[in-house]
């Protein structure tokens, strides 16, 4: 037994036949609508995003091996010869910065690909 | 959402069917609401796109409640920003009785008496149906055209309007009440 009065069959015929009789540029402008909500659905690639940490963490050790060329500071009154890192020369201070910048052009690079990984799917 | 690579393709087709389905009807339900094919076609794309990033791997039997309350978040949204561009008129247009007690006696069915469609050639029947639609406060029109035209059952219908299910009822009756007092003047 329908649950409804009789005459909502008739209004749901009406408003059917309006959604049919739809012209030919709206169904196209749905259809379209329709292809850019699909463009969302993204397969995810995690083995490149691993590499791509990977790559951010071999950068990251890489600064660390400019900023301490010998191995660490050492304190005060350790004879093992090895530099403070108060000793550093004015040339080592200048290659520290400048791979300090690469490293951050670098970090931007790959935000910039995990961001178009996630845009393009 | 994203997908793994592997379903991805069977959800994209799964998917695609769904909203192919849905489309028209949404379409023409934001149309009634908003009264402009272009504001229509703008919130129907907004609804594609927040089901499909939200919702997408949602199971498929909740895709239609789903969709729909994002529909209906958007649409509530338009009216709401209608309301405020429309402030400064108020002065001069009387607000409508929205959600107003009506006489249940009054406007309570005989049914034994013909619907009041039945007697209206199609094109007429299509206007004046579009009419009284679009004459209905935004919760009663949603409630009709979801539980009527889009045959979600009351707790879908509720879920997607966000509210429980004894306002879906009412809504849906005020709506069927005011629909039929509204068309009654056609036969």
């Amino acid at each position: 037994m329908n649950e409804h009065p009789d005459w909502t069959g008739e209004a749901r015929a009406v408003l059917e036949d309006s959604a049919q009789a739809l012209d030919a540029a709206t169904v196209s402008r749905l259809n379209q609508a329709r292809q850019r909500a699909l463009a969302g659905l993204a397969p995810q690639r995690r083995p490149l995003r691993w590499t791509r940490r990977l790559a951010v963490a071999a950068s990251l050790l890489l600064a660390v091996a400019l900023l301490w060329p010998d191995g660490p500071p050492t304190a005060p009154g350790n004879n093992t010869g090895l530099p403070a890192a108060a000793t550093l020369s004015p040339e080592d201070a200048e290659l520290l910065a400048e791979g300090e910048l690469e490293l951050t052009d670098e970090l931007e690079f790959y935000a910039w690909l995990d961001a178009q990984d996630e845009h393009n799917g | 959402m994203p997908l793994d690579r592997a379903e991805a393709p069977a959800a994209r087709t799964r998917l695609d069917g769904f909203l192919r389905g849905v489309e028209r009807r949404a379409l023409r339900m934001a149309e009634l609401s908003t009264g402009n094919r272009d504001e229509a076609l703008d919130l129907v794309q907004d609804a594609m796109l927040g089901f499909v990033r939200h919702y997408a791997a949602k199971p498929e039997a909740d895709w239609a409640p789903l969709f729909h309350r994002v529909l209906d978040s958007r649409l509530t949204d338009w009216h709401r920003r209608g309301k405020v561009r429309g402030r400064w008129l108020a002065a001069w247009w009387p607000a409508r009785a929205d959600e107003d007690e009506e006489d249940p006696i009054a406007l309570a069915e005989d049914p034994a008496e013909a619907g009041p469609l039945a007697r209206l050639a199609d094109a007429d029947a299509g206007q004046a149906l579009d009419a009284a639609l679009r004459a209905l406060p935004l919760r009663q029109r949603q409630a009709f055209l979801l539980r009527i035209w889009e045959g979600l059952d009351v707790a879908a219908t509720a879920a997607a309007m966000r509210c429980g299910e004894g306002s879906v009822k009412t809504h849906l009756w005020r709506a069927l009440n005011a629909l039929r007092a509204a068309l009654e003047p056609h036969r």
